[in-house]
């Protein structure tokens, strides 16, 4: 099992992660270009810039600055959204959960999709239907998101009206599941169809590589039935490196699904996360940056607390 | 594929929910700020208009007429305005509206550390105070002539039970989640990041609105709203010319141009010893085909520009003033009198042969103005200026740029009250000035324009400050734009106006 020192070391690990990434997000978005957007109209007068460059607390040196966020976010304090005027965590609190319904859809149809499809592709190279979905896929991952998302919208929003064009709720109708689940297919395919499209070609060649491997050759040898092969010992070896895909693929899930959200105006991080940098609110861009290196952090830890199940000769190095 | 269509939406409870019965859909591109005071957007100055009328709004031709405020009296030659309020108006918590209300919103409206981004528009008044319980006086420091159209713009009235003593920023409950005004609809429920629901108000002071409700949806995407117009899911989006094919085709649709009170421009730095002279400027005007701009790339929706005053300020745009056309050859007459002659490459150089060389900036991702400034750069090259085009994030560009004052030609937007005065972005010295420009003449008609009521005396200074501008131009004007609306044909009752303004009149609206 697990040695506890071995989990330590994982979360120490992580703890160091996220203070890096707070250091850098904060210098590097302060010394951006421009300004919060609050200060952006041109039409502003002095006095009026001068009373809101107060409010945000702008007027001090960047070190003090630094050290006033230090001493808040130790404390669980990440300041108050300018954009929101409200904390960061609770502005972020209210668009994570629909960020994770719309990664955990997308995710489900990733694994139903590409695991079964590229298992099918690897263990029957070169047939009509691993051409078939090599092509397609590549064609999924060459199409820009805005652009499939879009076509998506004209074709079963506007032309056929079967789907809505946008919005995670009917107005009025929140808290509906069969209307949530409405809203949220479209952009589920959207945000998931790059990541079906990699997983697939990543299983795919994992099972042809794994159904070449000598103790696959013998157990055939032995007259092991094709089916048994492939489950007993294709499969198992294949999984590995899938798991590690998966792994990196939720951070993106989370993360990065910004062009999907804004596009079908799903209330989420990725959304928030735009309109943070556009509108230059440092604290949120702060707290939706830790809050996606947490998300990166935790999913590698748990691909890597995974792997010590999955293959016992990691266990033995765990 | 049209039964697998049909099977899918079944399996989802079948179709796309119909319109609500007598729910307005409306789009934004963020959550608002549900604040007249402190709305720092376009979107929140939206959804104000609806929540918190003022004490005037602006009729079909922008005049103010009585809204909050039964009728009014301007005394002491333009410096005392006095304000009978009507008796018959409840906030939405069902509180009496009074004038202690108007006290405490214009005390904190003109208060630049309340946070209020309204401070300069009410900086002349003086004193504010309530004569009993519904009577408002409020005494300004000097004439101040645009003070009714002001009144009538962005100053919705705040309830003072609600908010005084409080920091308006940090009402964070009034300013997201329960706004109280005493508008024709309420805010009902608010999920952030997706809509703003409001419902009729059945105690508005103007008679119960016709609408049931309507929903402001966060669509930040522009092309997904054109989306959701299409299919049903909003009534009314506001385009770029750019968008226009994608609703021409559209049963359900209507296009309609409502005047848009801005101008399009260039500024040119004058510290920059380059545009100092008149001569240059004017030879600008000629040297840029703004013809081709407004029908290439706005298709034809805007107005050809003289001077910094819009024509959709009817009553004061001078119609009869000639407007500068697309000459090259006279602009070249023109910079060859300000001593600018091409060299052997074509490029206009002065007396010591230094070229006419400077950058041209524009915010980036619009469409519309950055197609603009490349012809503008492309025209100014045709006649010998070496310009460099340089894109920036809109943010960038106020901040580092535009408010230090370092850059040399600028393509930005006005967008005014509706009222021609223009001191603070043209009078010397003012804080919007930032082309720096000085004319004393102007200065002068620009103060008298303020300070003048009546509206013959004022028609005529605006007419000669007009004039003026065509032969010293502040700035390169390149057209006043119209306010493109694509709007659902089930919505009636729209008054003639830009969505800003018409959002005064929601009571009257309907859907068929």
């Amino acid at each position: 099992m697990l040695s506890p020192g071995y989990v330590a070391r994982r979360v120490l690990h992580a703890l160091v992660v996220l203070a890096v990434v707070a250091v850098v997000t904060f210098f590097i978005v302060r010394l951006a270009p421009g300004g919060p957007s609050l200060l952006a109209d041109p039409a502003l007068r002095d006095a009026e810039r001068a009373a809101i460059e107060a409010r945000l607390g702008l007027g001090d040196p960047l070190p003090v600055q630094f050290l006033k966020f230090v001493g808040n976010a130790v404390r669980g304090d990440f300041g108050q959204s300018f954009l929101f005027g409200t904390p960061t965590l609770q502005v972020i609190g209210s668009r994570l959960g629909n960020t994770l319904i719309l990664a955990g859809a997308a995710l489900t149809l990733t694994l139903l999709v590409a695991v079964p499809l590229g298992t099918l592709c690897g263990l029957r190279p070169h047939s009509w239907l691993d051409r078939l979905v090599s092509v397609v896929s590549v064609v999924v991952l060459a199409v820009p998101v805005f652009w499939l998302g879009l076509m998506l919208i004209i074709a079963l929003a506007v032309l056929r009206p079967v789907l809505p064009a946008g919005g995670m709720h009917t107005t009025g109708m929140e808290g509906n599941v069969p209307d949530l689940l409405r809203h949220l297919l479209l952009p589920a395919v959207v945000l998931a169809s790059a990541s079906i499209a990699e997983l697939l070609r990543y299983t795919r060649s994992s099972v042809r590589s794994a159904a070449r491997l000598d103790h696959v050759r013998t157990a055939r040898a032995k007259g092991l039935p094709q089916h048994a092969v492939n489950r007993r010992h294709v499969l198992k070896n294949a999984l590995i490196p899938v798991v590690t895909v998966i792994g990196l693929q939720l951070p993106r899930l989370v993360g990065g699904a910004a062009v999907t959200e804004t596009i079908f105006a799903w209330p989420g991080m990725g959304r928030l996360s735009v309109e943070a940098a556009l509108g230059r609110d440092y604290p949120l861009i702060l707290g939706v940056t830790l809050v996606v290196a947490l998300a990166v952090v935790l999913f590698n830890l748990l691909v890597d607390l995974l792997y010590p199940l999955i293959d016992p000769r990691v266990r033995m190095e765990a | 594929m049209k039964r697998m269509l049909t099977a899918l939406s079944f399996a989802l409870g079948v179709g796309v929910a119909g319109a609500q019965q007598g729910i307005l859909q409306l789009p934004l591109i963020n959550d608002p700020i549900m604040n007249p005071l402190i709305a720092p957007e376009l979107g929140s100055i939206l959804v104000n208009k609806v929540i918190f009328p003022g004490l005037v709004r602006p009729n079909e031709d922008l005049q103010p007429v009585p809204d909050l405020a039964r009728s009014w009296t301007i005394t002491n030659g333009g410096l005392v305005y006095t304000f009978t309020l009507r008796d018959d108006v409840r906030w939405h918590d069902g509180r009496p509206f009074t004038a202690d209300d108007v006290v405490f919103t214009f005390n904190t409206a003109r208060d630049p550390k309340s946070g209020s981004r309204l401070a300069s528009d009410f900086s002349s008044i003086k004193s504010v105070e309530a004569r009993g319980r519904n009577t408002v006086r409020f005494v300004l420091s000097r004439p101040f002539a645009p003070f009714l159209i002001l009144l009538g713009h962005n100053a919705g009235i705040l309830p003072k039970h609600l908010l005084e003593g409080k920091d308006l920023n940090s009402a964070t409950a009034f300013n997201r989640q329960t706004p109280v005004g005493t508008g024709p609809f309420k805010v009902s429920r608010v999920v952030p990041g997706a809509s703003v629901t409001l419902v009729a108000n059945r105690d508005y002071y103007g008679g119960a609105p016709k609408l049931a409700g309507i929903t402001f949806k966060v669509v930040p995407d522009l092309n997904t709203q054109v989306a959701q117009l299409r299919s049903g899911g909003l009534d009314w989006v506001t385009l770029e010319p750019s968008n226009l094919p994608s609703v021409q085709g559209a049963q359900n649709v209507t296009i309609k141009q409502a005047d848009a009170i801005q101008h399009y421009l260039v500024f040119f730095n004058l510290k920059n010893p380059l545009f100092t002279s008149a001569t240059v400027r004017r030879a600008m005007q000629y040297a840029v085909n703004r013809r081709a701009i407004i029908d290439g790339i706005l298709k034809g929706y805007a107005d050809y520009p003289t001077g910094t005053i819009p024509t959709a300020l009817r009553t004061y745009y001078d119609k009869s003033i000639k407007p500068i056309t697309y000459d090259p050859a006279q602009a070249r007459r023109l910079l060859a009198q300000a001593g600018w002659r091409p060299n052997a490459q074509g490029v206009l150089v002065n007396a010591k042969g230094e070229p006419f060389k400077f950058t041209l900036i524009v915010d980036k991702g619009n469409a519309t103005r950055e197609q603009a400034a490349l012809a503008v750069q492309q025209d100014l090259k045709k006649v010998g200026m070496d310009v460099t085009l340089q894109t920036l994030e809109f943010a960038t560009l106020v901040r580092d740029y535009l408010i230090p004052g370092k850059y040399d030609a600028n393509l930005i937007w006005w967008t005014t009250p509706p009222d021609p005065d223009q001191y603070s972005f043209y009078g010397t010295g003012q804080d919007n000035n930032e082309a720096s420009w000085s004319n004393p003449r102007a200065d002068s008609l620009l103060k008298r324009g303020r300070e003048t009521v009546d509206v013959a005396a004022r028609k005529n200074i605006y007419n000669a400050y007009q004039r003026l501008t065509m032969q010293d131009p502040p700035v390169l004007v390149l057209y006043y734009p119209k306010e493109l609306q694509a709007i659902s044909r089930r919505l009636i009752g729209v008054p003639d106006l830009g969505i800003r303004d018409a959002l005064r009149y929601t009571e009257r609206f309907d859907l068929r």
